[in-house]
């Protein structure tokens, strides 16, 4: 507003109005005055296009429509006279300005914009009323207002906003140092991780940033550190890669694995992109940015830093992404770093999760590949320890058990453990075919199943996102190579003769075997465990086996058995330390583990004694047997002798009834509940077997099933103790009454010996020597009775133990023990009466 | 090793019902008649051993001995399919072939003087073994040569071979009818009593009871000796099952008896047998469970002792011991069952002066003998009601004797010379203490029996008295 005239203009026009309509009013003058400066120096423009074609033809229209054809005619020829000598970039304004005003009047508005004007006067007509804005007073000299006035007011506006633009771009350039086309060149740098002349990566606050001393606005300053982000974060996703790329080749031999390898190249395919994005914004850049006074035309494709943040957005959100997987990955690798990036592309957002699967479909296909080498051909792939399975370096028999590990901090979440068990498995059965069974029969058996499977099992066919496929695969492959090895283990390595067999020699189910054994190593065994070779017993358990049925068993089964003296201290017998083994030989110590033939050395060592106890008592039946006692003379001697023999016979015969009630009982419940039982239970679960892990399941249930019956648990320690006891009795019984009859026998010899006319002298040992005899008879029938008496008291008190501890054990079923033990109520009745 | 065991069958009843049980024995194990390994018998698991021994042509020859003194039946072998299948060195008859003309005296004499001869026979036998289990003594104790010639057998074993088991399959006579040896109750009576002295397990097969099982069990309306004997050999080859098809338990004799036999004297054993069925005789098809056959095998229309007790009496007789042989295809945990049931329902009495319970062998079945029923079952029992058997034979025998019948022919006999009938006292005395012996079994007093008195049938009677009350 410095142009001088046109303010003194402003100013009579203002004083003629404001006198016009109140003389005396010259106090608002000065108001009034400011407030035309202020609305003319005002930049506000109207938001419509300046198109003076369309606004004229729209008044035309207008003017036509309301029915007065020939004003509109006269507006048109107006319209060109003034178009011609007017400025073409000043006759739109005027125009605008008279249509809104004519359109304010119509809407009865009159006095809306300045409160302290007259309400603007109805203009007389159209052509007259060109200026009616000025709120020329109606048929006042409105009509002789210079036409320069009128032109200026429509011209004033535009100047003022070019004039308020340049006044606004040269602040702009005032406070700004730096170009902007430079920070979008330093922005673009600055993506790329390259340090622009501006904009440096600023070590200390670990960002790019300007640098204070750089004069910019707040605003942009603002604008460019934010657009800088996408710098920072692709800075790391590339500092990620060249970590794990680009080391020296040894390096990376040892340290990156391929899932690490796949994820990089993978990132890298994603960083080309992105390479390409910024190369396009790069020759954006090159054109000017119009400043904003500038006409429009000049170019479309220039780059200020807003349209930058538009572009950038979304490279933006993908580098975020990327930053956070290379964060989530770092320090990890194989399986766990499919696993972190899996975690990641459990996402609503459709673009993530088509990013995260293209992603993981590079990163896991090394994996998948290792499984699918490993199910198929056994191989561990796994030069960087990246897979989910480790092996480890062990001796045949302990490769099933822990020859193979999972590592589950390596198991990537979309596999299951499950299917990872499964995996684990079939690839331990190949290894298992091959290193323990010889065996390569299985080739044909995943060759099937990758048939079976179809193409998706060729080299690398796998992805992520396939997992039903992977699925399909070793569900397959294990199928087949499962039946395979249970084939193999069962028609080739014959597992369950070799499980008959343990079970007839070391669980002493051949009874003929077991008793020749008994009966040829048995004086051995009574010697002192030191003196006893293990040479001789080897040859006596031969001669037992040619002797026994054993002998038409299959002889590879008979070498297995061995002869197997334990660790012996002072005073052992042989008793104590003899036993029996079976060599299960690989691949069957899979099964037979050097723990699990411990345990059935503890079975047998259990049977063996309670055969021996058993032996025993036959024995002592043998030597009081019916048709050797039956005719004693001592039932002809004289009443005393005769009742003290019939007591002590009577005591002796008892006392063995009981124990061999209890031993006999004892036996079936062995036979029938533990070993039979077991057994059968065993033998449907063998042939339900669908690999190798329900088959040791199945073994360890059986014999852990034996152990517990046959109460050699944990829980039955106190009850074995007992019944150990009761044995020890029995054994001493039985050495007793070895010594009674050999000197019964001997005396019936003595008295018989003289005369030898029997049974018709029932006298027969009136001699010298009868006396003597009777006189011995008696003191060894009255020891006897003592002795017979104590030993009845320690089984009785032992028994009673054993029998009241029987109920009471929770944990195994020994009801039938009891219910056997006790079958005639005989010791419930014999309890109950004391 | 096997637990060799030699076979003696005396007489005409012991060498048919030995017949048999050969006949059954090489149907069991696939061995033909001539001795040789049928061409089908490839499957293990049997012993053949025990019984048979190898020949240096691979026979199998029966560890058996042939003795008679009359030479009808022996022939009839040597002239049956089966005549190669005897070591024919093993055979005895009698030069004379006149048999013991059913005099118990005559055939212990006879056998006193051939003994040598048949021990030799013996010792050969018992040299060829590795480790003798024992004998067993087919005969019959009604007749002539298997009673008196057995007897003698029995004492001679007893003295020579005392360490080695004896027992006897010992034939009772058919008291039902009358029989055409008129001294059976002599004979019986002097038999009876080296059977309780001089053998360690007595398997009773009576007649009676054989024929009654043939009529009422198997509806044969007169039932053929050939019928009977089957029966015979059926029981016999049963209770040694387990000695031919080794399993955990009960594979030599000795343990077997060990069971059975607690006290020395009550050595008789009762049998019984379920499905029956005779050579040819298609029976009915049962259901043939654990739980039917040892049900069945303690009724007593299928024991094959006869029950001479009155009502009373036989309500207080006991079990002294059970030992149920089942053979086929069983499953163990049925067993429990079982026997949880019986003793549910009460069906056994059992002595109560000791523990005593019901045992159960599992044996295989000949995989070469097709049955129609699954499971089969023998009972070997030790029951005090046998004692009634006992003393019907002592009530025969007294009858016989208070009329002083027969004895003539007897004291022909150097035993019996100057009229000196000693023997058949003493035998009287024993049996009667036999039969006092399992009388008092019934009694839970037993432990103290025949102790505080000399008097045993003082005893008895006290206890008996004590009984009734």
């Amino acid at each position: 507003m410095d142009d001088q005239q046109t303010q003194d203009l402003v100013k009579e026009l203002v004083h003629r109005l404001l006198s016009a309509a109140e003389s005396g009013g010259g106090r608002d003058t000065g108001g009034a005055l400011r407030f035309a400066h202020r609305l003319l120096s005002s930049r506000l423009a109207p938001a419509v296009l300046p198109d003076e074609h369309a606004l004229a033809e729209s008044i035309k229209r207008r003017l036509a429509a309301s029915g007065r054809p020939d004003d509109a005619l006269a507006f048109a020829d107006l319209h060109s006279k003034l178009s011609v000598r007017a400025r073409p970039a000043s006759l739109w304004p005027l125009l605008y300005l008279l249509d809104s005003l004519s359109s304010q009047r119509r809407a009865a508005a009159a006095a809306s914009c300045l409160p302290n004007l007259p309400s603007a006067a109805p203009p007389r007509n159209a052509t007259s009323g060109t200026a009616p804005g000025a709120g020329g007073r109606p048929g006042s000299r409105a009509h002789g207002a210079p036409p320069g006035g009128v032109v200026l007011v429509s011209k004033d506006p535009d100047n003022i906003r070019e004039i308020a633009l340049r006044e606004y771009t040269e602040l702009v350039i005032d406070e700004t140092e730096v170009s902007e086309a430079a920070l979008v060149r330093d922005v673009l740098y600055a993506c790329q991780g390259i340090d622009g002349r501006y904009v440096r990566y600023d070590k200390a606050v670990d960002a790019y940033d300007l640098p204070d001393g750089v004069r910019v606005p707040r605003s942009t300053r603002t604008l460019v550190r934010k657009l800088c982000e996408l710098g920072w974060l692709f800075r790391k996703v590339r500092g990620f890669i060249s970590d794990n790329i680009s080391r020296s080749p040894s390096d990376a031999a040892t340290e990156v694995g391929t899932v690490a390898q796949a994820f990089c190249s993978a990132l890298q395919e994603e960083l080309s992109d992105y390479y390409k994005l910024l190369a396009v914004l790069e020759s954006y850049s090159l054109n000017p940015i119009p400043t904003p006074g500038s006409d429009s035309g000049v170019s479309s494709n220039y780059l200020s830093l807003r349209r930058l943040a538009v572009w950038l957005a979304e490279p933006a959100v993908r580098m975020r992404l990327m930053a956070v997987l290379v964060d989530g990955c770092r320090g990890l690798r194989g399986g766990a770093m499919a696993g972190a990036i899996h975690g990641h592309a459990q996402h609503g957002d459709p673009m993530f999760q088509e990013f995260m699967g293209r992603l993981l479909r590079r990163v896991c296909s090394p994996l998948f590949e290792m499984v699918r080498s490993w199910v198929l051909e056994g191989e561990l792939e796994d030069v960087f320890t990246e897979f989910f399975i480790v092996g480890q370096p062990v001796k045949a028999e302990s490769l099933w058990r822990e020859g193979y590990l999972i590592q589950s901090d390596m198991l990537p979440a979309f596999i299951s453990p499950v299917l990872a068990q499964r995996i684990l498995r079939t690839g331990k059965s190949i290894n298992f075919l091959r290193v323990c069974c010889d065996d390569s029969g299985w080739a044909d058996a995943a060759a099937e199943a990758a048939a079976y499977v179809g193409t998706t099992t060729s080299r690398g066919g796998l992805g992520y996102g396939e997992t039903d496929a992977l699925e399909a695969l070793v569900v397959e492959a294990a199928k087949r190579i499962d039946r395979h090895l249970m084939d193999v283990i069962h028609k080739r390595y014959r597992f369950k003769d070799h499980c008959l067999a343990i079970k007839r020699y070391l669980l002493l189910g051949q009874g003929d075997f077991v008793q020749y054994l008994m009966d040829v190593v048995g004086p051995e065994l009574s010697e002192p465990a030191n003196r006893i070779s293990s040479f001789q017993l080897a040859g006596l358990l031969e001669t037992a086996i040619r002797a026994s049925n054993a002998q038409y068993d299959d002889r590879d089964i008979l070498d297995r058995i061995k002869v197997k003296m334990m660790d012996h201290g002072d005073g052992d017998r042989g008793w104590d330390v003899f036993s029996l083994e079976y060599d299960a030989r690989v691949p069957l110590d899979t099964v037979f583990t050097a723990s699990v033939m411990k345990m059935y050395l503890k079975v047998f060592n259990f049977l063996w004694k309670l055969k021996r106890v058993d032996h025993s008592l036959t024995g002592v039946w043998k030597t009081m047997k019916p048709n050797c006692i039956v005719s004693s003379p001592f039932y002809k001697e004289g009443t005393s002798i005769r009742a003290q023999f019939v007591s002590v016979l009577r005591k002796c015969q008892v006392l063995f009834n009981e124990m061999n009630h209890f031993v006999t009982n004892f036996q079936y419940y062995i036979m029938f509940e533990v070993l039979e039982v077991s057994w059968a239970r065993f033998s449907d679960e063998m042939d339900a077997a669908k690999d190798l892990d329900d088959l040791l399941l199945a073994h360890d249930k059986y014999l852990n099933s034996i152990l517990e019956k046959a109460l050699l648990g944990e829980r039955s320690q106190g009850l074995l103790r007992n019944l150990f006891e009761l044995f020890d009795i029995i054994l001493q019984f039985r050495s007793h009454a070895d010594r009674w009859f050999e000197r019964i026998y001997e005396l019936q010899l003595r008295g018989r010996g003289k005369p030898k006319t029997k049974s018709k002298d029932t006298g027969s040992w009136l001699d010298g020597g009868r006396k003597a005899m009777i006189q011995l008879a008696g003191e060894l029938f009255r020891k006897m009775g003592e002795d017979l008496d104590s030993i009845a008291k320690d089984y009785t008190a032992s028994l009673d133990a054993f029998i009241t501890q029987l109920p009471m054990q929770q944990h195994v079923d020994l009801k039938f023990l009891l219910f056997r033990l006790d079958f005639t109520e005989y010791y419930s009745r014999v309890s109950s009466n004391k | 090793m096997p637990r060799e065991i030699i076979t003696i069958q005396v007489g005409q009843c012991g060498n048919q019902i030995g017949m048999e049980f050969w006949k059954q024995l090489c149907l069991e194990h696939g061995i033909g008649k001539d001795g040789l390994l049928e061409d089908f018998a490839t499957q293990g698991g049997d012993r053949k051993d025990v019984f048979f021994y190898q020949a240096d042509d691979q026979h199998f020859i029966p560890r058996s001995l042939l003795i008679d003194l009359e030479p009808r039946v022996i022939n009839g072998i040597q002239n049956s399919e089966y005549r190669n299948l005897y070591n024919h060195e093993n055979i005895f008859v009698a030069e004379h072939g006149g048999g013991a003309g059913n005099n118990w005296a005559s055939g212990y004499h006879q056998g006193e003087q051939v003994v040598d001869d048949i021990m030799d026979m013996v010792d050969r036998e018992a040299d060829g073994s590795d480790s003798l289990e024992g004998f067993v003594l087919c005969h019959s104790i009604a007749g002539g040569t298997g009673s008196g010639m057995g007897s003698y057998l029995l004492e001679t074993l007893n003295d020579r071979y005392s360490k080695k088991l004896v027992q006897t399959y010992s034939v009772f006579p058919n008291q039902m009818e009358t029989s055409d040896v008129v001294v059976q109750p002599y004979n019986s009576l002097l038999t009876l009593k080296r059977l309780t002295l001089n053998a360690d397990c007595v398997v009773v097969l009576d007649n009676t009871a054989l024929n009654r099982i043939a009529v009422e069990r198997l509806h044969l309306s007169n039932p053929t000796f050939a019928q009977t004997n089957s029966l015979v050999s059926t029981v016999m080859s049963a209770s040694t099952t387990t000695l031919r098809y080794p399993g955990y338990m009960n594979n030599d004799l000795v343990g077997l008896l060990a069971s059975l036999i607690p006290t020395p004297r009550c050595h008789f054993l009762m049998t019984g047998y379920t499905p029956l069925t005779v050579e040819r005789q298609v029976n009915m098809i049962r259901k043939t469970t654990v739980l039917d056959v040892m049900r069945r095998l303690l009724q007593t229309k299928n024991i094959m002792v006869s029950s001479y007790a009155r009502t009373k009496e036989a309500s207080q007789a006991k079990y002294i011991s059970i030992l149920n042989i089942i053979q086929g295809e069983v499953d163990p945990t049925q067993v429990h069952e079982s026997l949880q049931r019986i003793r549910e329902r009460k069906l056994v009495n059992f002595i109560d002066w000791a523990p005593a319970s019901i045992q159960v062998a599992l044996s295989r079945k000949s995989p070469y003998v097709q049955t129609t029923h699954r499971v089969s079952g023998l009972m070997l029992a030790n029951h005090t009601s046998i004692r009634h058997l006992f003393s019907k034979c002592l009530g025969q025998y007294e009858k016989l004797r208070k009329k002083q019948a027969f004895l003539d022919n007897y004291r022909k006999f150097p035993m019996f010379a100057d009229n000196d009938l000693s023997e058949f006292d003493e035998s009287r005395e024993i049996i009667e203490s036999l039969v006092d012996e399992y009388k008092a079994c019934e009694s839970p007093d037993y432990i103290k029996w025949g102790m505080e008195d000399p008097g045993e049938a003082n005893v008895a009677a006290a206890l008996d008295s004590k009984l009734v009350v």
